[in-house]
């Protein structure tokens, strides 16, 4: 038993849990419902389940004897913010590199 | 969708000197991080940036030069994370330089080949419709492609 949590790239970047995203981005769907989508077993399912749910993709509601999963935002979010990091961060650095070579510029 | 994040600056000065800039570790780290770079195409080297624990970055950035074009183009590979064995950013830096018309450079930026991202973001914004974050990563990503 390896306990590993996936990032949010990990996650994303497998099919099967990329189709239970989009299954779920239509209705929320009991894990029981989902798993009947997918040629793999039950332990397989929960698995990817559960890496959707600790990476902030989906959330699961107990009703009854079912377990409900839930498209969630937070994980998508995480995802931009990334993007978003880098980006600021090369546009600064960059602003920081032409400020430095205009300083010392020797003029011709 | 090819380049996540993109950036074009123009200098006034001509491409030898804004390579110097890229591939000196001196100079590299007077704008850029600290670093242990060398032009040499295989070399692994590491950048130390601010930790965002938010982000689970703890700061360190591990390279390995890919790719050398003197004066024209420089790439090489950028991972970070909470560990080095299992990065969250698996990505490619890629440096192009262009002499411009009047005698100085267009430097341009790409960061990309983000893993598990680059057939992820066309996939989700198209189908998972979110259509407000769909809408603002398009509009960024369009913003760093025009």
């Amino acid at each position: 038993m390896t306990k590993q949590v996936l990032d949010v790239f990990q996650v994303i970047a497998n099919p099967e849990r990329r189709h239970m995203l989009q299954m779920l981005s239509k209705e929320s769907l009991t894990i029981n419902a989902l798993a009947r989508n997918f040629e793999m077993s039950r332990p397989a399912v929960s698995k990817h389940i559960k890496a959707l749910n600790d990476a902030g993709f989906i959330s699961i509601q107990d009703i009854g004897r079912e377990r409900y999963c839930t498209l969630k935002q937070e994980g998508f979010i995480e995802l931009q913010e990334w993007i978003e990091h880098f980006d600021n961060f090369w546009k600064s650095r960059l602003q920081k590199l032409q400020a430095l070579l205009d300083s010392k510029a020797p003029k011709k | 969708l090819e380049g996540i994040i993109r950036h074009e600056f123009v200098f006034t000065q001509p491409p030898e000197e804004v390579w110097n800039y890229l591939t000196d570790p001196e100079l590299l780290a007077l704008w850029l991080m600290p670093n242990d770079f060398k032009p040499v195409v295989g070399h692994r080297f590491q950048f130390k940036a601010r930790a965002r624990l938010g982000l689970k970055f703890n700061g360190d950035i591990y390279c390995r030069v890919l790719e050398i074009i003197p004066f024209r183009k420089l790439v090489y590979s950028w991972q970070g994370g909470m560990s080095k064995e299992n990065p969250s950013l698996d990505s490619i830096v890629m440096w192009t330089l262009t002499s411009s018309p009047g005698g100085g450079t267009i430097l341009l930026l790409e960061h990309k080949g983000f893993r598990g991202m680059k057939n992820s973001l066309a996939w989700f914004t198209m189908n998972i419709g979110w259509a407000k974050i769909g809408r603002r990563l398009r509009n960024h990503i369009n913003q760093k492609t025009l």
